[in-house]
């Protein structure tokens, strides 16, 4: 019989361990998958890597991936430091992205370029502010499980989004097409070498940044840590966890905004379906990839960008369903969980006969 | 000596590298009281967590009756006839007392039966409980009871008891006495774990003493040659003359003064009532009592963490209602909590952040103050480390990993650098070693030449040390208060916390 045991004390360079743990189950589960489905695991594998390393082309659609991946995981990262389980960016993101296109085709549309973009920025971190803020309210005044209500208003969002670019936004010269107008092209974010990475890119690297230098140098991120590590310690401290709250879910939901703003007027120029294609969802594995840190996020964004780029290529080269890069990234999160808990814990092998399984230690005593 | 019922032979447990339980050597039995004596920390618990299967011991053997046995569960030890008490009841709160039973037996015994059954062994043993009581309306005493008759259902014949007296009123401990005699007439093995002496001396027929992981001696209980002191000495492996260094010094004015201050306790303990003291600068104030008597909600309300519901608090020449004070500005008291793991500190964090907890405002400069001072911090975290001479490599190390005696003095020194008007310590030496609880104590004593202190412990020890007055909770009330150097007053603390005031 095979027993969970806690160990004494978590082991040594677990963090690289469960990496590594991570990295190789979902390696193994996508072997299997090529396997199912006649595939060679190591030339499916090796369109993957072709597809990402290939050229620089094709790397660069990897960080353009990991512009949208970088804020939706710095939004959930700084949400869950506090243990707000914020899984309504992508919500959040779809109402950043109404914000910078209403602003840029509605309310500035004849200004340059030195000034919409600013606004566009601006107006998108309000978007994705006052979406998550909604949540934020009610997790605050009326302790309401803020896992549901942001969930649940990522649909409401969406579905309001395709209100808008089916109704009234849609573009009179589209030929019916669902989607607004182009945007002028002050709006457009700034692209380099020839690539479509844009200024959104160095935008989430500086964001992830600020953002670790906001929770571990500043007060407020002080508060944050420990209301997020002890709720206790920080009511006998006298911290305002209600204000806390609010402040979190504000900067969470305007990081995810400007993540649709990102995409909006980065990539697609417009507001049209393909905007809300799972980025605030995929936040939460490159969050949780990263153990929270804001400085990690980046790069775990940059690996699941890998992941769907090279799945793309598994697509058009072998022919295979692109969607088996979700399966990689679920297998890595698993593999990550699994990682972790061998830190925690060790396997204690033992003859017994029975089908009892022995509690776990409770912490404490002597 | 008839054979024994069980013998553990050569019993270690190691957690990492730490040995909880080293060569252990022991023989229980029926029939008998066996007073398992030690600090904390000796490995009592570790021992018999293995003797009831929830630990499974790394070296020796388990016997009983002389043949040898393994559990890998408390299931397969209670079906071995061996059950434990522990210190947190394992039954469920929301159920009532019969189905609690229910649940424990259900395998054993038949539906039909178990009413009939448990009414009987209740009614045998004295163990008055009515089955259908929630878990959640009964003390802890009642509790305890229904945790003695599921093992009694499930016929255990060797009951272990986890400091059974910490949570009971001395009434409770006299008819908890009562029961575990007549479980001794009844021939059943009782091995009961305290490092209360008293206990030791009125009811063991043997007594094992454990220090460090190891048994240093196993004895026949004779209570004409044993002395408490004896006991004592050997459990800590010196005298324990706990000495305190208790200057003279000058009462102040009052700094806190409470009038029929009233509250309830925040988690449904008891409440509190006209609740009516001052403490000056100068002195240190005891609230002693049995666990569970309104102190918990009463410390609440005075550190602002649940407002009061009716009375008034004069703080620093100001007068409160019982509502403004819970919004009333707290810079001037420092509070060590009595859960110093997860109120008094942020596990995770290292020393020197945590000692920014309750004092941030020093530790932040910039604009608004939104900068956090680290190298502040970490200045101070070193310095504690230095003065108050705690075991810790650096000001970085998380505070989990500190021991609770040194976690304590990280938490005390930090409440003492905010240079406090009101001191409230809570519980402050709970399950800490003696050497640790010198030094607290000391510390305590020295910061009455600055501040008041208010004292809230359960522990007589602690208050004859330390306490310049004495006021004595029970029920929510506080019954009298003592002058500490009233040598014949002092006599009725121990009467006043059972509720006796005559």
């Amino acid at each position: 019989m095979i027993h969970l045991q806690k160990r004494r004390e978590p082991l040594k360079y677990g963090g690289l361990g469960a990496a590594v743990i991570a990295a190789v189950i979902a390696f193994l589960t996508g072997s299997i998958i090529f396997g199912f489905l006649g595939v060679n695991p190591l030339s499916a594998y090796g369109v993957m890597f072709k597809g990402v390393f290939g050229s620089f082309h094709s790397f660069s659609e990897v960080l353009v991936k990991a512009t949208p991946l970088t804020f939706t995981g710095l939004a959930v990262a700084v949400a869950a430091t506090m243990m707000l389980w914020n899984i309504g960016a992508e919500g959040q993101l779809v109402w950043g992205g109404i914000f910078a296109a209403g602003t840029a085709l509605y309310v500035f549309p004849g200004v340059p370029a030195m000034v919409l973009i600013p606004a566009v920025i601006c107006a998108a971190a309000v978007g994705g502010m006052f979406w998550a803020l909604i949540p934020g309210v009610l997790k605050a005044r009326f302790n309401v499980n803020e896992i549901l209500t942001t969930l649940l208003l990522n649909y409401v969002a969406i579905i309001y989004m395709e209100h808008l670019f089916y109704g009234p936004w849609r573009d009179p010269a589209g030929f019916g097409f669902p989607g607004t107008a182009q945007l002028p092209e002050a709006a457009h974010l700034f692209r380099f070498l020839g690539t479509r990475i844009h200024l959104g890119f160095p935008l989430a690297l500086l964001a992830a940044v600020c953002l670790y230098y906001l929770l571990t140098k500043s007060t407020w991120g002080y508060q944050v840590r420990v209301i997020g590590n002890e709720q206790r310690a920080a009511r006998y401290a006298g911290f305002n966890v209600t204000g806390k709250t609010l402040s979190v879910m504000a900067l969470s939901g305007a990081l995810a905004g400007i993540a649709g703003m990102a995409e909006v007027c980065g990539i697609h120029y417009r507001l049209q379906t393909g905007l809300a294609v799972g980025y605030g969802y995929d936040g939460i594995i490159v969050a949780w990839l990263a153990g929270l840190n804001p400085l990690l996020v980046p790069l775990t964004a940059a690996l699941l960008g890998a992941l769907f780029v090279g799945g793309e290529q598994l697509q058009t080269v072998l022919g295979l369903p692109s969607t088996i890069s979700l399966i990689l990234e679920a297998a890595l999160l698993f593999g990550l969980f699994a990682g972790q808990a061998m830190i925690q814990y060790t396997l204690v092998f033992e003859g017994g006969k029975t089908g009892e399984i022995e509690p776990l230690p409770l912490k404490g005593g002597d | 000596m008839t054979h024994p019922v069980i013998s553990l032979k050569g019993i270690s447990k190691y957690f990492g590298t730490v040995a909880a339980n080293r060569d252990i050597r022991l023989e229980v039995h029926s029939g008998r009281i066996h007073a398992l004596l030690g600090e904390n920390g000796a490995g009592k618990s570790t021992l018999m967590s293995i003797l009831a299967g929830r630990y499974q011991p790394d070296n020796g053997t388990i016997e009983i009756h002389g043949n040898e046995v393994r559990f890998s569960s408390p299931a397969q030890a209670l079906d071995h006839g061996i059950g434990m008490v522990y210190q947190r009841f394992m039954l469920i709160e929301s159920m009532t007392v019969g189905e609690n039973l229910l649940l424990a037996v259900q395998k054993k015994i038949d539906k039909r039966d178990a009413s009939k059954l448990i009414r009987e062994t209740a009614e045998q043993y004295g163990l008055a409980v009515d089955p259908e009581k929630y878990i959640y309306e009964l003390s802890m005493g009642e509790r305890q009871r229904v945790e003695i008759i599921k093992l009694l259902l499930l016929d255990a014949k060797v009951l272990i008891f986890d400091e059974p007296t910490a949570v009971l009123t001395p009434v409770e401990i006299d008819s908890f006495f009562a029961v575990l005699k007549k479980l001794r007439s009844d021939n059943k093995a009782i091995i009961f774990i305290t490092h209360k002496l008293e206990e030791v001396l009125a009811l063991a027929d043997d007594i094992s003493i454990m220090r460090k992981g190891r048994v240093i001696i196993s004895t026949e209980a004779d209570r004409k040659q044993i002395s408490k002191r004896q006991l004592a000495r050997l459990m800590v492996g010196r005298d324990v003359v706990l000495k305190v260094n208790k200057q003279e010094v000058a009462l102040g004015r009052p700094v806190l003064r409470l009038n029929n201050f009233c509250g309830e306790d925040a988690f449904g303990g008891t409440s509190f009532h006209d609740i009516s003291f001052e403490v000056r600068r100068g002195e240190i104030f005891s609230i002693i009592g049995v666990a569970g008597n309104g102190q918990s909600g009463l410390v609440s309300a005075i550190t602002g963490l649940t407002k009061g519901v009716s009375g008034t608090v004069e703080f620093k020449e100001n007068t409160y209602s019982a509502q403004e004070w819970a919004r009333a500005s707290k810079k001037d008291i420092a509070y060590v909590p009595e859960d110093r793991y997860h109120t008094g500190c942020v596990g995770a964090m290292s020393i020197a952040e945590n000692f920014a907890l309750t004092q941030l405002d020093s530790y932040s400069s910039g604009v608004a103050g939104l900068v956090l001072d680290r190298g502040k911090m970490s200045m101070d975290g070193a310095r504690a480390i230095e003065e108050f001479n705690i075991k810790a490599e650096s000001y970085d190390d998380a505070a989990q990993s500190l021991s609770g005696g040194n976690l304590q003095k990280v938490i005390l020194s930090r409440e003492l650098s905010r240079e406090p008007k009101l001191f409230i310590a809570e519980q402050p030496t709970q399950g800490l070693d003696i050497g640790s609880t010198e030094d607290i104590w000391q510390s305590l004593l020295e910061c009455r030449s600055k501040a008041a202190v208010l004292l809230i412990t359960g522990d007589l020890r602690e208050v004859l040390s330390l306490s310049d007055r004495i006021g004595v909770i029970f029920n929510g009330r506080l019954l009298d208060i003592i002058d500490a150097r009233d040598a014949d007053q002092v006599g009725r603390v121990g009467l006043l916390m059972a509720g006796v005031e005559s």
